[in-house]
C-alpha cells in the first residue's frame, strides 16, 4: 500500500514553474530519494508534502486521505503524521536534547510516563541516551544529526522526510552517519522520502530514486535499472559517467554511428536524431573488436586508467587497468548500449 | 489561523497609530468651510517667509551631514581598520551623543559659547572675535548644525564601521600585495563602503530636517519649529500641517529612495554581528593619528558637554532643587518611559517578524512601508495623533487627556525602529526553527512562546533597553500632546530653563543624561552576558 502519492503537482514560486506536474508513490517502508541538481524542485515538492508550501496544483495523499488538493489545504500539518529532518537541523539550542525530542510529542497529547518511555525507546534506537541533558551546541556534528533523526521519529510518524541531512557533514562522518539513516529506517520500517543531490546517498540508501530535472521526475525506477537504463539524456549524464554518441535512425531498429550501421532498439522510431548510450565500463579493448579508435588522453584515477578514444565526430570514455600509450590504435567492442533520445 | 489574526491585529494597531493620524491630519487640512480648498499650501509655496524656512531646514541638514560626515567616516575608519587602544571605549562614548537627547549636548554649548560662558570669554580675550559674534554664531544655522552633527555623526561612524568590518578581507589583501595602504583605501575599500556612508548620511540628512529640539533651543527658524509655532502660539493647526507637508515629501522622498538604491541596508547594524575577519592596519603613524583624532571627538562631543553641565550645576543642592523641581517628571518619565518600552518592545516584535518571517507577496514591502514613519517629523505625530483623539467620544476622550496618550505618541514615533530591531535579530534565526515546530503539529500560540520568544531574548531585551532610551528623551511629540499633570523629565527641563538658574537646568540635564545611560550600560552588561552563554555553546547552535 502506498503511504505517500503526489500526482501531478505544480508549484510557482514568483513567475517561475519550480515544480511542473511532479508525480510519484511512495510504498509503506519504503525509502524514495529525490535525486536531482540544486533548483530542480526537490526541496519545494518535499516541502509540499509536509505542509509547509502550499501547491498550485494537484493532490497530495497521505496514508490513504487527501492532504492537500490544488491550493486547498485538507489536512493541516498536525494531522499529516510526519517526521522531518532539516538541512541545518533546526534543532533548538535553547532546549536540552530531551525537550527537543519531548516538544513533539507534548503536541501529540502522551502522558508524562508515556512521554518518558517514547524518548527512552527513541534514546535507544540511535544509541543517544548519555546526551540527554546536553544542549545541541555541545554535542558533535555527529551527534547532532542523531538527534535531528531520533527527534523526527519520536512521534512515530507515518511519513519521514529528510532533507539533504548530509549535505553539511565531512566525507568520513557522512558515511558513518549514512550506515545509521539505513540502520535506523530498516529497524523502524519507517516509509521515508529522502532529498538529496548526492548520488551515492541515494544509490546507498535508496530502494527507489526520482531523478528531478528543472521542475520534472525524468525517471523514477531502483538504483540498478536508473543506473544501467536511463530513461532520459539528462539522467544518463546526471547519474554516473557516461558516453553519448550522436546517430541517425535510419530505419526500425537501425541506426547509423560514426563507424556505419548498427542494429539497435530504436523503441518504435524508425527516423531522427537520438543518442547511442553506453557507461564506460561497458567498453571493452579487444583485438578483434568491432569498432576503432585512437587514445588521445590518459588519466590515472587509483588502480587504474580513464582514457579517452578519439572517433570520427567525438570522443569516448573507458577504464583500464593496462597502460595504452598516448597515440596508439585500439580496437574495442560495446557490451550493451542503449538509445536515448533528447 | 492564530498567526494570521495576531499579526494583523498588531499590524492594524501599527496603522491606527502612525498611518491613520498623518493621513487625517492631510486630509483635513484639505477642507476650509466644508470645501476643497488649498489656500494654506498656496500660502507656504509662494510666501518668501516660507519659502526661507524650507531653505533654512535644507541648509540646517546639509551643513549637518558634512559635518557628520566629516567626523563618523574617519571615526568609524580608525576603530574597524586599526589597532587603536582603548578601541572598545571609544566606541561605546561614541554612542552618547547619540543616546542622550540632542538638546543636552545644545544645553551645555549654548553654556560654553553663551554671552557669558567660560569659552565665549575665553576666545573673546585671546582673538578679535566679539563676545555678540561668538553668541550669534551658537545661536545660529550654524551653531545648530554643529550640534547636531555631534548627535547625529555616531550614525555615521556606525555605518561606516560595519560595513568596513564586512568588506571580503581577500578584497584588500590583493590589493595590498600590489599597492600601498593608501592606494587600497582610496581605490579598493572606499568604494566597497561608499553606498553604506551614502546611506548613512541621508539618514542623517532626514533626521537632521525632523530635529525639533536643537532648533527650538538655539531659537532658529526651521520647519519644525514653524510648525510648533502655528499649532502652539497661534493654534493653527491646518497651517502647521501645511508647513509639515513640504517636510513631510521631502523626507518620505530621501528614504524612499534610499529604500531603492540601498535596499534598506540603513540601521542593519542595529543587532546585527559584523564579520570577525577584518584587516587591520599596523602602521604605528595610523594608530597615532586615530588615537588623536578619536580622542578629539571624545574631547568634544563627551567630555566638554557632560564637564560642563557638572560644572555648570556647582553643587550638590543645584541636584537636590532639581530632583525637588523635577520630582513628577522623574516619575512620569520612569512610567511612561518604561510602558512606551514594553509596548514598542511588544509590537515591534510582531512587526519585526511580519516583515522578516512570514512570506507574503508584500513580503519585501512591508519592512520599507515601517521604516518610512521613522522619517516623519515629532511635531507632525504629534499633530496628527492630537486630531485623531481630541474629540468627545469616550475611549478617544480617555486617551486624549490620560498617559496613553503619551505611550501612543512614543508608538508613532519609534515603532519603525523597535520593529527594525526586532527585524534584524529574526534575521539571525533560520526559518527552519520554527518549520520542525510546525511540521509537529504545535499550534503558533505554543511555537511563539516556546521557540520564537526565547530564541529572541537577547533581541527583545535590546529593542526594550533602546526604545526605553528613545523614550526616555523623547520631546518632539510628547511636546504637543501631554495632558496637565502628565509632564516628562524632557517638558519640565524646557519650561524651567525659560525661568530657573543655569545650575539647576544643568543639574536636570545630568539626571536626563543617567537615565538614557543607565540602560545602555544595562544593554552592554546584559550583551556580555549573552555572549557568554554563547560561548558555554548553551545557546547557539552551529
Amino acid at each position: 500500500m502506498n503511504v505517500l502519492e503526489v500526482k501531478h503537482v505544480i508549484k510557482i514560486l514568483g513567475k517561475k514553474e519550480v515544480v511542473r506536474g511532479v508525480s510519484f508513490e511512495v510504498e509503506r517502508g519504503q525509502l524514495l530519494a529525490l535525486l536531482g541538481p540544486s533548483g530542480c524542485g526537490k526541496t519545494t515538492t518535499l516541502r509540499m508534502i509536509a505542509g509547509l508550501e502550499v501547491p498550485d496544483y494537484g493532490e497530495i495523499w497521505i496514508d490513504g486521505a487527501l492532504a492537500s488538493s490544488g491550493q486547498k489545504v485538507v489536512m493541516a500539518q498536525k494531522e499529516r503524521h510526519i517526521g522531518m529532518v532539516f538541512q541545518d537541523l533546526a534543532l533548538w539550542p535553547h532546549m536540552t536534547v530531551y525537550k527537543n525530542i519531548e516538544f513533539g510529542l507534548k503536541a501529540t497529547g502522551l502522558t508524562r510516563a508515556e512521554r518518558q518511555k517514547r524518548i527512552k525507546a527513541v534514546f535507544d534506537k540511535v544509541n543517544m541516551q548519555k546526551y540527554a541533558n546536553e544542549y545541541p551546541a555541545r554535542l558533535s556534528g555527529g551527534q547532532q544529526q542523531l538527534i535531528a533523526i531520533a527527534r523526527a521519529i519520536a512521534t512515530e510518524p507515518k511519513l519521514l522526510l529528510m532533507d539533504e541531512p548530509l549535505s553539511n557533514i565531512d566525507a568520513q562522518l557522512r558515511d558513518d552517519i549514512r550506515k545509521e539513516i539505513k540502520r535506523i529506517q530498516q529497524e523502524t520500517e519507517i516509509t521515508t522520502v529522502y532529498v538529496t543531490h548526492d548520488q551515492e546517498d541515494a544509490f546507498l540508501l535508496a530502494d527507489k530514486i526520482a531523478v528531478m530535472n528543472a521542475g520534472v521526475v525524468e525517471q523514477i525506477d531502483n538504483p540498478e535499472e536508473i543506473y544501467f537504463f536511463p530513461g532520459s539524456l539528462f539522467v544518463a549524464n546526471f547519474i554516473g559517467e557516461s558516453n553519448a554518441i550522436r546517430v541517425r535512425i535510419v530505419d526500425r531498429d537501425k541506426v547509423v554511428t560514426p563507424w556505419g550501421e548498427l542494429v539497435c532498439r530504436t523503441k518504435g522510431h524508425e527516423r531522427g536524431e537520438a543518442f547511442l548510450f553506453f557507461r564506460p565500463h561497458q567498453v571493452q579493448i579487444e583485438q578483434n573488436g568491432f569498432y576503432e579508435g585512437v587514445i588521445i588522453k590518459r588519466e590515472f584515477i587509483g588502480g587504474r586508467y580513464r582514457y579517452y578514444i578519439e572517433i570520427p565526430k567525438g570522443e569516448i570514455k573507458f577504464y583500464n587497468q593496462k597502460f595504452y600509450r598516448i597515440g596508439e590504435p585500439i580496437r574495442f567492442s560495446i557490451k550493451e548500449a542503449n538509445l536515448l533520445f533528447s | 489561523m492564530q498567526k494570521r489574526l495576531t499579526l494583523g491585529f498588531f499590524f492594524t494597531l501599527f496603522i491606527c497609530t502612525t498611518f491613520i493620524p498623518i493621513v487625517w491630519m492631510f486630509g483635513s487640512s484639505l477642507y476650509e468651510d466644508g470645501r476643497f480648498s488649498f489656500v494654506y499650501y498656496r500660502d507656504i509655496f509662494f510666501t518668501q517667509r516660507y519659502v526661507k524656512v524650507i531653505l533654512n531646514s535644507l541648509i540646517l541638514a546639509s551643513i549637518t551631514t558634512a559635518l557628520a560626515l566629516l567626523a563618523g567616516v574617519p571615526a568609524g575608519f580608525f576603530l574597524s581598520k586599526t589597532n587603536l587602544p582603548l578601541k572598545n571605549v571609544f566606541k561605546i562614548c561614541f554612542l552618547i551623543p547619540f543616546i542622550i537627547p540632542s538638546y543636552i549636548v545644545g544645553i551645555a554649548w549654548a553654556n560654553l559659547l553663551g554671552r557669558t560662558g567660560f569659552l565665549n570669554t575665553l576666545l573673546s580675550q585671546y582673538t578679535t572675535l566679539s563676545p555678540e559674534s561668538i553668541s550669534n554664531f551658537m545661536y545660529s544655522l550654524y551653531g545648530a548644525s554643529f550640534i547636531l552633527s555631534i548627535n547625529l555623526f555616531p550614525v555615521i561612524m556606525l555605518m561606516t564601521e560595519y560595513a568596513l568590518k564586512n568588506v571580503n578581507p581577500r578584497l584588500e589583501e590583493s590589493g595590498l600585495i600590489a599597492g600601498g595602504i593608501f592606494q587600497v583605501v582610496r581605490q579598493i575599500t572606499l568604494p566597497l563602503v561608499a553606498p553604506a556612508i551614502l546611506s548613512s548620511m541621508m539618514i542623517v540628512f532626514i533626521l537632521s530636517l525632523s530635529e525639533f529640539g536643537i532648533p527650538s533651543l538655539l531659537q532658529v527658524n526651521v520647519l519644525t519649529t514653524q510648525i510648533f509655532t502655528q499649532f502652539s502660539a497661534f493654534y493653527n493647526e491646518k497651517a502647521a500641517t501645511a508647513i509639515a507637508f513640504p517636510l513631510i515629501v521631502i523626507t518620505i522622498m530621501l528614504m524612499i529612495l534610499e529604500q531603492v538604491y540601498f535596499r534598506g541596508k540603513s540601521f542593519e547594524i542595529l543587532g546585527r554581528r559584523a564579520s570577525n575577519e577584518t584587516i587591520h592596519y599596523q602602521e604605528r603613524w595610523l594608530t597615532v593619528a586615530g588615537t588623536l583624532f578619536c580622542t578629539f571627538i571624545f574631547i568634544l562631543c563627551v567630555i566638554v558637554p557632560l564637564i560642563t553641565l557638572m560644572v555648570n550645576s556647582k553643587t550638590v543642592s543645584a541636584y537636590y532643587d532639581a530632583f525637588r523641581l523635577a520630582k513628577n517628571g522623574i516619575k512620569n518619565t520612569i512610567l511612561y518611559g518604561s510602558l512606551g518600552a514594553t509596548f514598542l518592545t511588544v509590537v515591534g516584535f510582531f512587526l519585526g517578524y511580519l516583515s522578516e518571517k512570514v512570506r507574503s507577496k508584500l513580503k519585501n514591502s512591508i519592512a520599507p512601508f515601517i521604516w518610512l514613519f521613522f522619517a516623519v517629523p515629532a511635531t507632525v505625530i504629534g499633530i496628527g495623533l492630537i486630531k485623531v483623539c481630541n474629540r468627545p467620544e469616550g475611549i478617544f476622550q480617555f486617551i486624549y487627556g490620560s498617559l496613553w496618550i503619551i505611550i501612543l505618541g512614543y508608538g508613532a514615533r519609534f515603532l519603525p525602529l523597535s520593529s527594525r530591531i526586532m527585524a534584524n535579530y529574526f534575521k539571525q534565526v533560520s526559518n527552519s526553527t520554527e518549520e520542525a515546530g510546525i511540521v509537529m503539529g504545535a499550534s503558533w500560540f505554543r511555537i511563539l512562546k516556546k521557540i520564537i520568544v526565547p530564541l529572541q531574548g537577547h533581541g527583545i531585551v535590546a529593542a526594550w533597553l533602546i526604545s526605553f532610551m528613545f523614550c526616555v528623551g523623547e520631546l518632539g511629540t510628547t511636546i504637543l500632546v501631554y495632558p496637565p499633570g502628565h509632564e516628562t523629565l524632557p517638558i519640565t527641563l524646557f519650561t524651567v530653563m525659560v525661568n530657573s538658574p543655569a545650575n539647576i537646568v544643568s543639574a536636570l540635564s545630568l539626571i536626563i543624561v543617567a537615565m538614557t545611560l543607565l540602560p545602555l550600560g544595562i544593554f552592554l552588561a546584559t550583551s556580555r552576558y549573552f555572549l557568554t552563554m554563547k560561548a558555554k555553546g548553551s545557546r547557539v547552535l552551529r
